[in-house]
């Protein structure tokens, strides 16, 4: 087992590596930014090296100060958190080019990952659901025709070279197909030059429900079940929840076999997430996330495993110590994200930070580096902190929330405590009936 | 080390207080002479401190020089990254500076390794070397003073 470890972030995330770094008995060394110098991380690890100025880009995006950095601690392995490095192949491959171990999965799988084109014909040929469509570019309107006919309406014509929704097209039934072919390339043509269009199944109101994987280098892999994120605005996560309240027991277990199947197949290591758009029951692939995610707690809290634990101890070569048959969910957890942000303009808030009293009792949980007196830097994400709540049943979960929702006090900033207050009395989340574009709606005032 | 700048600490002190740090099982020592003092404290103690001065990396004990000695840091040339400081391009040769030499604007002051590069500090203005705060071979960290010149 590792000894040390260095830490490659800042926030709550670090805090949470350093929690099950010291339940493990392993030392941990911070780095920072100048900005961060008071950050309760910084205050918490054994050591700590500055490593740059505020700018991520110089600090920790800067691999070359954090291999230095681990250079002088003479740790044994770096974690890399989420976001920052996290993805970065060539990090990985950096980190381990200097004999140090890397948490998280080889920088070949994150680079596969990292490519959305050869992760989608990986994980399809692995044996996992995507999105339907033309395979390439359309010739002409008979072929956009016949592969409609073939996917099922109603269907989108998107741009090959497209993003921002132009070029894009939806077809509702045979009629439209050919006028939307002719708009779409029209307007792929003024937009990108390029007049190629294909053709995907379109989505009209799905749910994001994301498969949370650990696997070893044994080759052993389970699945801790799934959490909903369909509560995004602007594709920022505001709260997940596992389980879904969309799912079935048999849709739980199909497509979490198929997950640890495909998992299997590609030779994964480490903690990874295995994301899909879910509608009228089918799972839909939209991409995979080699590095833990902020909301593994709600798994955590429902399956009762450290999953950062289990990532140093997969990282440090050992097997996993479970199977999948004694995996046992519990109850329901959901995770709501606080923000330093006004909660109706979203507008980040920044600053001092006067009173701090976080929530506590049974089944809460606050992820967080805040305490009173400390300065939110305007450097860096808004997310501030995470409440966390486990109950017996998604019923007593809510009441939890709400209980400590309450209870949370963080003066001196904006925060979106009020946002999560108003979403915990919609009719529409009490009753888990949700899908991704719901709360983009809701906080615009149009919620029907 | 190679060279012993004037504010070096007294190795043979710190070793002493390090080891009657671990026969007493004590774990914080501060001794002080004549306008300075030391403390030695032992890493079970750094556990529990929240102080946010940033913690040095290194050995099982730790020797800090008390803030109290007061360096006047207006003038100091601080390390533009976290790295290993060298006093000189090898062992063989002289430092590039000693206290009290005038130096010019551009000329080399210390070279500072990071992932084995080894990259020059170079003097931003024409001043005398009043004081080095490093020694050789030692880690600093980004913004750490290397030294004083005026």
């Amino acid at each position: 087992m590792f000894e040390k470890v260095l830490i490659a972030n800042r926030g709550e995330i670090a805090i949470r590596i350093l929690r099950a770094c010291r339940e493990m008995g392993i030392k941990t060394v911070a780095v920072h930014s100048t900005a961060d110098a008071d950050a309760m991380h910084v205050r918490l690890a054994e050591e700590s090296i500055c490593i740059g100025p505020p700018a991520a880009k110089d600090s920790y995006l800067n691999p070359s100060a954090i291999l230095t950095a681990a250079t002088i601690a003479h740790v044994d392995a770096i974690h890399p958190g989420y976001g920052f490095l996290s993805e970065n192949a060539d990090f990985a491959a950096m980190v381990e080019e200097h004999d140090f171990a890397f948490i998280g999965p080889s920088a070949d799988h994150i680079r596969l990952m990292g490519d959305k084109i050869a992760a989608k014909q990986a994980v399809k040929d692995a044996g996992i659901p995507v999105v339907p469509g033309s395979d390439g570019a359309l010739a002409d309107a008979d072929e956009a025709l016949a592969a409609a006919e073939a996917i099922g309406y109603p269907v989108l014509i998107k741009a090959t070279a497209g993003g921002g929704g132009r070029g894009m097209q939806v077809v509702r039934d045979a009629e439209g197909v050919a006028q939307a072919y002719a708009l779409a390339r029209a307007e792929a043509k003024a937009a990108f030059t390029s007049d190629e269009v294909y053709l995907e199944k379109f989505l009209e109101a799905p749910r994001h429900i994301e498969v949370q994987v650990l696997a070893d280098s044994q080759g052993n892999v389970v699945h801790l079940g799934e959490r909903d994120c369909s509560l995004q605005r602007r594709h920022q996560k505001l709260l997940e929840e596992a389980p879904s309240p969309a799912l079935n027991e048999a849709q739980r277990q199909s497509i979490g076999d198929k997950v640890v199947q495909a998992i299997k197949k590609l030779g994964y290591r480490s903690v990874g997430t295995v994301e899909f758009l879910f509608e009228k029951g089918e799972f839909y692939f939209i991409e995979m996330n080699t590095r833990l995610q902020v909301e593994h707690p709600v798994t955590e809290m429902i399956c009762g495993l450290d999953l950062v634990r289990e990532m140093i101890r997969v990282a440090a070569g050992a097997p996993l110590g479970f199977k999948q048959s004694e995996i046992k969910f519990s109850g329901h957890s959901i995770e709501c994200r606080i923000n330093a942000e006004n909660p109706d303009t979203f507008q980040p808030c920044p600053g001092l930070v006067g009173i701090y009293h976080a929530p506590g009792g049974l089944g809460v949980r606050v992820d967080s580096g805040l305490y009173s007196g400390y300065t939110v830097p305007p450097h860096y994400d808004s997310m501030i902190a995470k409440l966390i709540v486990h109950g017996a049943n998604r019923n007593e979960c809510l009441m939890r929330l709400r209980r400590a929702l309450s209870e949370y006090v963080i003066d001196g900033l904006d925060t979106t405590i009020p946002l999560h207050q108003r979403l915990m009395n919609e009719p529409d989340f009490v009753n888990g009936d949700y899908d991704i574009h719901w709360l983009q709606k809701f906080v615009d005032g149009t919620n029907t | 080390m190679a060279d012993k700048p004037e504010r070096d600490i007294d190795e043979d002190l710190v070793r002493q207080l390090a080891k009657l740090l671990d026969e007493t099982g004590l774990t914080e020592i501060e001794y002080g002479r004549d306008g300075w003092h030391v403390r030695v404290s032992g890493r079970t103690q750094q556990v529990a401190t929240i102080d946010p001065a940033p913690a040095q990396s290194g050995g099982d004990t730790q020797a800090t020089p008390d803030d109290s000695v007061d360096v006047d840091l207006t003038n100091a040339v601080t390390s533009p990254m976290v790295g290993v400081v060298f006093t000189s391009s090898d062992p063989e040769t002289p430092p590039f500076i000693k206290v009290g030499d005038q130096v010019e604007e551009g000329q080399t002051l210390l070279l500072i390794e990071a992932m084995k590069v080894f990259n020059p500090i170079t003097a931003t203005k024409a001043g005398k070397v009043v004081q080095i705060l490093i020694t050789n071979g030692a880690p600093v960290e980004f913004g750490e003073p290397l030294l004083i010149l005026e």
